[in-house]
């Protein structure tokens, strides 16, 4: 049925164009052809063909990729940098800010004790500076003292005082208690000191 | 592993290539290398002068000194600025609390349903709770600073808790008993602070101490009049070692010669003017 169409078709077509040819000369076979090759063509081409679609494997890859990206940002979005844990000791606690607190009536100072103070602060300076240089000559002097010690032992022999030079191995760490306000009690039992341990553990 | 490191570190100056060193490295501290190695050549010649080793024993304050009428004036003074600039602290407030809310029950127009209270919970006033702790510090007995009778006590190393305390010793030296540092002779073999090491246990009471380093901080040289001269004694060096007193340890075991503690301005009176001016330089009186 539909081969005969097409040959009614052809037979139409080529009646049509004939006269058109003869115009044109000696065209023939081509005027002719251009009509028949998509007729012809008509049946063999592939969307006639009713093949189902097939899917090309640059698809699931696409897919995976774009899945791939859309979980390396979920990750991105979840990867939170871990919080600092705060130093307690650094944080002004609000209520010291509070204005209330400041309540200690602040005396007038005369003016004669400002004065004093002043001086007393200057003499105070003195005083210390003093001691510091005290302190530093004192030091030296010590120096001085163990480095012709240092000489003479050197004169002496040779042994002992590359001897006298060596590190002290044993000696750090040196602790020693410094001095308290009152002697330690002999025979003095601390009572137990109970406490709750109330400091805040943070984890990161 | 940290003192072997700093061993290390302190004595590889000279030679900054050392790899994994063993105990030969004790022997390469050098500095004159050149030295050392023709002095084993040629052979010393023996020092006329006999060596000794002392040890400058010291007992640290273990008390703070007392303030100086300076330093006393300028604590009070720092301590009225810091309590003018001070905020009242959480004690304070809760006693100004109390005393307003006694004050305002004192008042005749008090309605205590108006009071945001604890209901029936016994309030503890900040009053009580200081009163309290005033008690107990009372009823603590700290030891005291100052006892006469253990400053006058010469041989107690109790004494002048404030100061710094050196042992003296009375030796024989040259047949005549003298207080000096407590010395030993050198002997062959050991080194200097060894020596000084022997001396201090060479004394009855138990001490214990710490040397400070292998380094000895002074010397004393002591000439013998020419009577005593001969070929092979000039005289005699005397070399301390400052060590600190650890532990006092038991009362003092057995005879020998008196020991006594002393203060740096008191070592005048002991110590023999030459011998004094060395000791004076090292031992510190801070």
């Amino acid at each position: 049925m539909s081969a005969a169409l097409s040959r009614g078709l052809c037979r139409a077509l080529s009646r049509h164009t004939a006269p058109s040819s003869l115009l044109l000369g000696g065209h023939h076979r081509a005027g002719l052809s251009p009509w028949f090759a998509p007729v012809m063509t008509l049946k063999t081409s592939a969307p006639l063909r009713a093949e189902p679609k097939k899917k090309k494997k640059v698809d699931p890859r696409r897919e995976h990729m774009l899945k791939e990206r859309m979980r390396k940002k979920l990750k991105k979005m979840e990867k939170v940098a871990p919080e600092f844990i705060p130093l307690d000791d650094l944080i002004t606690p609000t209520k010291c800010l509070d204005e209330t607190r400041l309540e200690r009536s602040a005396p007038r100072l005369s003016f004669g004790e400002s004065e004093g103070r002043a001086l007393l602060l200057k003499e105070w300076c003195r005083y210390k500076q003093e001691q510091h240089m005290a302190e530093v000559q004192a030091v030296e002097l010590a120096l001085e003292a163990q480095r012709e010690a240092l000489e003479e032992l050197k004169l002496e022999s040779e042994e002992l005082y590359q001897a006298a030079l060596k590190p002290d191995p044993l000696l750090f760490p040196f602790t020693h208690e410094g001095p308290a306000y009152t002697p330690p009690k002999s025979k003095y039992e601390a009572p137990d000191g109970k406490y709750n341990d109330i400091t805040k553990v943070y984890t990161q | 592993m940290a003192s072997r490191s700093l061993l290390q570190f302190l004595s590889g100056f000279s030679r900054p290539a050392v790899g994994n060193a063993s105990l030969r490295l004790f022997s390469s501290t050098s500095v004159c290398r050149a030295t050392l190695q023709t002095h084993n050549v040629i052979e010393r010649a023996p020092s006329p002068w006999t060596l000794m080793a002392a040890v400058c024993l010291q007992r640290l304050p273990v008390i703070s000194a007392d303030c100086s009428p300076i330093e006393q004036q300028f604590r009070q003074m720092m301590h009225q600025m810091e309590q003018e600039k001070s905020l009242l602290s959480d004690h304070e407030l809760q006693l100004l609390e109390d005393a307003e809310r006694m004050s305002r029950k004192q008042a005749d127009d008090y309605d205590s349903d108006r009071e945001d209270d604890h209901g029936d919970q016994e309030i503890v006033l900040a009053q009580d709770l200081e009163d309290s702790w005033e008690q107990k510090m009372k009823s603590f007995q700290p030891a005291l600073r100052v006892t006469a009778d253990a400053d006058q006590d010469l041989t107690s190393s109790e004494r002048c808790l404030a100061d710094s305390l050196v042992l003296l010793a009375e030796q024989q030296v040259g047949g005549e008993p003298l207080w000096l540092l407590p010395q030993a002779r050198w002997q062959e073999g050991e080194t200097l602070r060894q020596t000084a090491e022997r001396a201090l246990a060479s004394l009855p009471a138990g001490l214990k101490a710490t040397f400070l380093g292998n380094a000895p901080c002074g010397v004393y040289k002591f000439k013998l009049p020419q009577a005593a001269r001969t070929e092979s004694t000039v005289g005699t060096k005397v070399f301390f070692f400052k060590a600190v007193l650890s532990d006092c340890g038991g009362p003092p075991a057995g005879p020998g010669g008196p020991l006594l503690w002393a203060k740096k301005g008191e070592l005048r009176r002991y110590l023999k003017p030459a011998y004094m001016t060395k000791v004076d330089r090292f031992v510190l009186g801070l």
